[in-house]
């Protein structure tokens, strides 16, 4: 594939040569081509692009997208990309992933993540429930909910990645649904765009496995926080929505919760990162040698 | 010989007592004075408290070894002298701090040594010193232990200077004082004389394998830096923290050892030098990762500090039981595993490394321990132009012709590695297998005919690489040395070089030839050429730092050649050559063990 040297791309142009091998209505078809679009809109070409994800359905999404990318370990599309961004700043960083990978085996990165503020995207494909290995409960699975894991209901609480998130210290955090594009390619659009890390949980439904949290299920309980003047700068507010209306609630909020613009972690190493490391020379002039040894003496 | 006009000087006492920085006083003395030494710091997991020694060989030449018995000791805690006078030389010399050491106990230990007891107090007191602190008896053995060895004051009093000035010229002058109060009473009470210390004139560089780590790395090109705290990997961070800001480099403390890898494979995917260390139990975490990087091809360096397991096992003690755990992940992972010797060594391998990552596009292992990181020593000089920077087949851009492959098929297996960035070269490595675009072909596609054939060829292509080290030369056989017709050859890997070559030197002067092989690319091993080696030798005794032989293990499995005779140490103490040496002569004398 090459690139295209039309000036302005469009959501077509970031089409992977990989057709998605999702089931026929997973919510993670709608969560590509608003990446798509939002990368298109924002005048990005494809080589500017490296899209990191760990391991899952959704995590296959790096392989169906034309740009750079990793597909890594479970669990571990963070790391990498963290350690992808440092290397070459000047690109465009989006870690992808489902909610097992983001938030059951990779939470630990999460939340360090967070503070971390790293100046990248974070896509998780929340769908409630563990899809490729055919229907375990997830950490966002609700209590009660009857898996294969968990046939007599789960048992346990699931975990709230909104005020988790807020109380990590995170500088962006928003909640999309793969059914709304046009909300989810805007909040796409802004996440990018944000000087630091920003968490976009995006309700991603599962139509094979997951008969409760369906895509008309959402369709329902979802609102537009946004559309209802929320102040994204309002720390508390935002802990108070993102506590409130969850799946219990039957109104769930979408939209921004919160962004802060305080400095990203580049910030802090300035004069390293003045260009991406990735360009800068190899080995020590003899002084700079002499200079290192003279602290051994 | 390394033993000519030699001193052993031990330091002992509680952690606190600032036992780390009156070794480090002594060491950079002498150093200065281009003198050798060879430091072992034998601590505890314990900030305070615990009980600490620093043992260190001094003399003319190169110190290969720390040996067992002090001839100089400074004792500064009440615990020392039970633990410590029964190891001292006969007619060795004893320091004390009179203070909290009772005359008539220590004296009692042996009649063989001479003790002298520093009173601290009554010592300040009588010169009219105000201000000084109970923990200023570090700085007035320090005093009493240079002008024994009568070795030149004036470096030490510069050292002083530089550490303290910065609390102004008041606690400066104090601490001269201090430490010439522990010199002058020295030279008036102390008769014992020892070798003449006399150094080479030319300062050496005086460092722990850690930091010479730290320094190999920048050297070659290290660009970021992701690590977690473990000890006895810790000492790399450090100093490569204190030098991230004027060398440009990414040192990033991440939440653990998992991250720390991730980071290092998604930097190097991104196109820079990067690398971590650990510890054993820390590596544990990271072999997911590891294979991650031998999948995608790309290049990663870590730092394998080895120490006793299994599990947290003895934190701070030595070991060498780890080249299995190196090799070890699932499934047939290509890797380059490389044991480097000594503080010297370390610089140049960690450096060599980062160029075997890139060139063959794999993890590679750097396999210290707890001894090779921690301890300090004395190096003439590194030479950085010898360190040349080779990224293999790699570019910053893509010209074709045609489209991209990332995992082309190669005669040596390795393919042109295009950094992201570049325009019309997009691509996405994964873990999964893929075929030479690095489309995942385990979904969808597993079990198709085609697929199958592509698993093959894909497969065997990055095995290849394991294959083209050994062509290339890059793996590297054991080095040989000695005499050819030797009775005996010792085996041995990493750290246990030195002490192999002291034990020689021992044996040599009563009059028994051993010569000696040694590994420092342990994985892989060129089989013909090492075979070759092995051959020509009479009778090999492995010596290791483990209980299991995991050199001859490898040995073994790596090239059919079984060594039978072993000389083990696994309490946790590094070896020495006189330990060797008895070890040698047991295991003569017993013959339970037949030439093999």
């Amino acid at each position: 594939m090459t690139t295209e040297t039309k000036a302005v791309l469009d959501a077509k142009d970031f089409k992977g040569e990989v057709h998605p091998d999702w089931c026929p209505g997973c919510g993670d078809f709608g969560v590509l081509n608003c990446v798509q679009r939002a990368l298109a809109e924002l005048g990005l070409y494809q080589h500017q692009v490296a899209v990191i994800s760990g391991i899952g359905c959704s995590s296959n999404l790096p392989g169906f997208i034309n740009t750079y990318g990793m597909h890594t370990l479970h669990g571990r599309s963070l790391p990498n990309a963290q350690g992808f961004k440092l290397a070459h700043h000047d690109m465009t960083v989006i870690a992808v992933g489902g909610d097992g990978d983001g938030y059951g085996i990779g939470v630990g990165h999460l939340v360090h993540a967070l503070r971390r503020n790293i100046d990248m995207t974070y896509i998780v494909m929340n769908n409630s429930i563990y899809g490729l290995t055919t229907g375990q409960t997830s950490p966002t699975s609700g209590e009660g909910m009857k898996t294969k894991s968990t046939p007599f209901g789960n048992p346990e609480m699931p975990l709230n990645p909104l005020t988790l998130a807020l109380g990590s210290s995170a500088s962006f955090v928003a909640r999309a649904f793969s059914g709304n594009p046009k909300q989810a390619v805007e909040i796409y659009k802004a996440a990018i765009q944000h000087k630091g890390f920003a968490l976009v949980d995006t309700f991603s439904p599962c139509v094979t496995f997951n008969k409760v949290n369906t895509a008309q299920f959402y369709r329902d309980n979802t609102y537009d926080l946004n559309a209802e003047g929320h102040d994204t700068t309002d720390l508390l507010k935002a802990m108070e929505v993102a506590s409130r209306d969850t799946y219990a609630s039957g109104r769930i909020a979408t939209g921004i919760f919160y962004q802060n613009p305080r400095s990203c972690y580049e910030e802090s190493e300035k004069e390293t990162l003045a260009i991406p490391i990735c360009d800068h020379p190899l080995g020590l002039s003899s002084a700079q040698a002499e200079k290192l040894k003279a602290g051994f003496r | 010989m390394s033993k000519k006009n030699r001193v052993i000087v031990r330091i002992a006492g509680a952690a606190g007592d600032g036992i780390a920085s009156t070794g480090e006083l002594l060491g950079k003395t002498c150093s200065r004075m281009g003198l050798h030494v060879l430091a072992y710091n034998s601590f505890q997991s314990a900030i305070r408290g615990g009980h600490v020694w620093l043992q260190m060989a001094i003399g003319p030449e190169r110190q290969l070894d720390h040996c067992e018995q002090p001839e100089l000791v400074l004792l500064f805690n009440k615990t020392s002298p039970a633990v410590h006078v029964p190891d001292v030389k006969s007619g060795g010399v004893v320091f004390y701090n009179s203070g909290v050491i009772k005359k008539e106990e220590i004296e009692a230990i042996r009649p063989d040594v001479s003790y002298y007891g520093l009173d601290f107090k009554a010592m300040v007191d009588e010169a009219g010193l105000t201000g000084v602190n109970s923990v200023m008896i570090n700085v007035m053995l320090a005093g009493a232990l240079i002008e024994a060895l009568k070795l030149d004051k004036s470096v030490p009093l510069d050292f002083i200077k530089h550490k303290f000035t910065k609390k102004g010229e008041q606690v400066v002058e104090l601490n001269n004082s201090v430490f010439k109060l522990g010199a002058d009473w020295t030279a008036k009470n102390v008769k014992e004389k020892f070798p003449e210390l006399k150094g080479d004139g030319k300062p050496k560089l005086f460092m722990t394998g850690n930091e010479a780590f730290g320094l190999g790395l920048t050297a070659g090109g290290l660009k970021l830096y992701s690590a977690y705290p473990m000890s006895p990997a810790t000492g790399i961070l450090h100093y490569l923290a204190t030098i991230a800001q004027s060398e440009k480099i990414v040192i990033k403390q991440v939440e653990d050892e998992l991250a720390a890898m991730n980071y290092v494979v998604g930097a190097g995917q991104a196109g820079v030098r990067a690398a971590t260390a650990t510890a054993s139990g820390g590596y544990c975490l990271m072999v997911e990762a590891v294979g991650l990087a031998s999948m995608m091809e790309v290049p990663a360096v870590c730092i394998v500090v080895s120490r006793g397991g299994p599990s947290t096992g003895v934190p701070t003690k030595q070991e060498q039981s780890d080249i299995d755990l190196c090799i070890a992940g699932n499934g047939d992972s290509p890797r380059f595993v490389i044991a480097p010797k000594d503080p010297e060594d370390a610089f140049y391998q960690a450096a060599r490394a980062l160029n075997i990552a890139e060139k063959y596009q794999v993890p590679v292992l750097v396999l210290s321990d707890f001894f090779l990181s921690e301890h300090f020593t004395t190096i003439d000089d590194l030479d950085f132009s010898k360190i040349e920077i080779d990224r293999g087949k790699f570019s910053t851009e893509w010209k074709g012709p045609g489209r991209y492959k990332r995992y082309e098929y190669t005669e040596d297996g390795i393919s042109h590695r295009v950094r992201p960035g570049a325009e019309s070269a997009m691509y996405t490595p994964c873990s999964d297998e893929h075929n030479e675009f690095g489309h995942v072909m385990s979904d969808v596609e597993a079990g198709l005919p085609h697929a199958r054939q592509e698993r093959i060829k894909m497969h065997a292509k990055r095995m290849q690489k394991m294959k083209t080290m050994v062509t290339t030369g890059d793996a590297q056989p054991p080095s040989f040395e000695g005499d050819k017709n030797a009775e005996f050859t010792f085996m041995t890997w990493g750290s246990t070089y030195n002490y192999a070559k002291s034990a020689i030197e021992y044996l040599a002067d009563e009059g028994i030839k051993v010569n000696h092989v040694h590994f420092t690319d342990v994985y892989p091993i060129p089989r013909e050429k090492t075979l070759a080696i092995l051959k020509q030798c009479k009778r090999i005794i492995s010596v290791e730092a483990n209980m299991c032989n995991s050199l001859c293990t490898q040995v073994l499995a790596q090239t059919g050649f079984e060594v039978t005779e072993h000389i083990n140490r696994w309490d946790g103490e590094p070896f020495t050559g006189e330990y060797i040496v008895e070890a040698f002569k047991q295991l003569a004398q017993t013959k339970q063990l037949v030439n093999a």
